[in-house]
């Protein structure tokens, strides 16, 4: 549990921009030549989180909808097996070969 | 109000970020080179960009947390595929079967239809086997049991018996008829001599009668026809032999 909380907070961490923006206010501050570097990165860093964003599955509904269809398919796997429990359940005939 | 899916909401909150970073860095920079104080917009514009950050970051736990649900989604629609084709697989099962009991139904229902047909049609055994008998008693079915090859009987009326019969006898007799009439008049009055009058099984036509034995015997012998009376010798012979060849077959 710590473990993957320790992931979730990295991953966190990894999507924030507030680090470079403050790499590029000291750099602005400073007067440094590494300003044009710094603003590439942030640059960089914007097309990843979009193509990241792109490329996440199940987002393309609300956290509420995809609940929903969660809670659907549950239920419909639940019918179909007490469906087929039932029929397995009734007295079978056997079919012969044809020979 | 439907809520907006996860994907539009990280995408705005991004804008939000790159436009709020990108305000903030050319104000500092204008503020840098013009040497002016900031009216505190900076500020602002730095806590909005923190509170755009924060915003990303949930989201993006929530679309993480949405993918996971995501992968739970896939099996139960495997599962859901799967059960969808063991359904089928039984339906197909269960009509294949009562295709078997409809027909099995129809064919008892035909059968008892037949039985109740042939009980109402019934005939008795006796009367079954008193036809047997005399079909099988001309030998006409199946040979004698003491039949060999070069046995002159055979199953159909021969030659020799053709002329011994009536149409033989007619071929024989005067042209001018008996009395003046001709045989077949005789025949359609009812005077016929006994000596014509048929004595072989395929020529009765009386079935309470009785049966009349088949037995050409050893008396049969290959003559050319006008040898009437030896003819009528053999008919009275045949006609006298009682033997019966159904009868021994016991």
């Amino acid at each position: 549990m710590a473990v993957v909380q320790t992931k979730q907070e990295k991953e966190s961490e990894d999507c924030s921009l507030l680090p470079l923006v403050h790499d590029i206010i000291k750099c602005i501050d400073k007067e440094s030549q590494d300003i044009h570097q710094e603003l590439n990165k942030l640059r960089t860093k914007i097309q990843e989180a979009r193509e990241q964003i792109s490329n996440m599955p199940g987002i393309d509904t609300s956290p509420e909808e995809q609940q929903q269809q969660l809670a659907s398919l549950r239920d419909q796997v639940r019918t179909k097996n007490q469906l087929l429990q039932k029929y397995k359940s009734l007295c079978m005939f056997e079919v012969p070969k044809a020979s | 109000m439907a809520e907006k899916a996860t994907k539009e909401r990280l995408l705005s909150v991004l804008d939000d970020l790159e436009v709020l970073s990108r305000e903030l860095i050319e104000m500092l920079a204008l503020s840098r080179s013009q040497k002016l104080p900031q009216a505190g917009e900076d500020t602002q514009i730095l806590d909005l960009l923190v509170q755009r950050d924060r915003e990303l970051q949930e989201l993006m736990d929530v679309g993480r947390e949405q993918g996971r649900v995501q992968e739970e989604m896939l099996l139960l629609e495997k599962e859901v595929e799967k059960r969808d084709s063991d359904i089928q697989q039984l339906q197909k099962q269960l009509k294949e079967a009562e295709h078997i009991l409809a027909t099995a139904v129809y064919q008892a229902k035909e059968k008892l239809k037949s039985i109740d047909k042939a009980k109402k049609g019934s005939i008795s055994s006796e009367e079954l086997i008193k036809y047997a008998h005399r079909i099988s008693a001309s030998n006409a079915v199946c040979a004698p049991l003491n039949w060999l090859p070069g046995d002159p009987r055979r199953p159909y009326p021969t030659d020799m018996e053709m002329r011994s019969g009536l149409l033989g006898h007619m071929a024989n007799l005067p042209t001018n008829g008996v009395n003046g009439h001709l045989p077949g008049d005789a025949l359609a009055a009812g005077r016929l001599p006994d000596v014509l009058t048929p004595q072989y099984p395929w020529q009765s036509s009386d079935v309470s009668v009785g049966m009349l034995p088949p037995h050409h015997g050893n008396d049969f012998g290959l003559e050319p026809p006008g040898h009437n009376k030896e003819n009528e010798d053999e008919v009275e012979a045949m006609s006298t032999d009682s033997s019966s060849s159904s009868s021994d077959s016991d």
